[in-house]
């Protein structure tokens, strides 16, 4: 069986360089995040405290209780909603991830891998927040959304998972949205000038 | 309306689905003597004017199943738990 190759999901939609304002420096900074290793965890009944223990011995991280993430190694675990969480790894790509967590957590979650499922987008720079402020009705000022914050919520109707990394934010989409959620995106950065990295 | 999610936090009603009356108990019994519980349980609805316990899903969001108190009359939301109350 030949290997499967990781494809961008944006690829023949977004082209690199600099749209809408051509003023000054561009407002926001959009990033592909290809081939992550991406997977849910599901608790499985009365485990939380073994799995928590678990998770803590195997990847150095404290599952959160509630929408924000824990940084193990090489694992970002964000908390999705009670019992669940969404993992992201770089060090881990693709479905290597998932074969990972369902290897360290038998018995004590129920593991999915989403890495072919889910697009990520990293949108930084100074005019981030206004440009996510026209979709997203969540409040994102930093003192209350503050790093590795996270919300499970929708911008156009699109389903959206967005978390805090720094000063940088994370948009994980369905892969089928990509193009769609890239059309959002670059019309609502296009008053501050937006650089598409590849 | 907005409705905040014990999980999530203060969110849009859009982000909500209605899952009907938490007030309605489902019978224990399966026995034709329930049947008369059976009709109120599938049936039979109160329609206060006030305070009502409802659920609502956060379809868009956690997908946790909500209970929430909420006055039909002026649409304040009083209370909201989750429907699994930690269990």
């Amino acid at each position: 069986m030949s290997d499967l190759q990781s494809l961008s999901a944006l690829d023949g939609v977004s082209a690199a360089g600099r749209f809408g304002n051509p003023d000054g420096n561009a407002g926001v900074t959009l990033t592909e995040r290809a081939s992550l290793g991406l997977a849910t965890l599901e608790v499985r009944k009365d485990q939380a405290v073994a799995l928590a223990e678990r998770v803590q011995a195997a990847y150095g991280a404290a599952l959160p209780r509630g929408p924000i993430s824990a940084n193990g190694t090489g694992v970002r675990f964000i908390g999705i909603a009670p019992g669940q969480w969404f993992a992201v790894s770089e060090t881990l790509p693709n479905e290597a991830l998932a074969d990972d967590l369902a290897t360290k957590l038998h018995g004590l979650a129920s593991v999915a891998d989403h890495s072919s499922g889910r697009a990520v987008m990293r949108l930084e720079g100074p005019a981030v927040r206004e440009v996510l402020a026209k979709g997203l009705a969540v409040d994102i000022d930093s003192r209350v959304f503050l790093d590795g914050a996270a919300a499970v919520t929708s911008i156009g109707h699109m389903g959206v998972l967005v978390w805090r990394d720094g000063e940088a934010f994370d948009l994980a989409v369905f892969r089928s949205f990509a193009s769609s959620f890239y059309g959002w995106l670059r019309a609502s950065a296009a008053e501050f000038g937006i650089d598409v990295v590849t | 309306m907005r409705i905040t999610c014990p999980y999530c936090g203060p969110r849009n009603l859009e982000e909500f689905t209605y899952r009907g009356d938490a007030t309605v108990k489902r019978p224990d019994s399966l026995d034709e003597s329930a049947t008369e519980a059976w009709v109120d349980y599938v049936y039979l609805r109160k329609n206060p004017a006030g305070l009502h316990k409802e659920f609502w899903q956060h379809t868009a969001g956690c997908h946790a199943w909500l209970e929430v108190t909420r006055d039909t009359t002026t649409h304040e939301i009083v209370a909201v738990e989750l429907a699994s109350k930690g269990r």
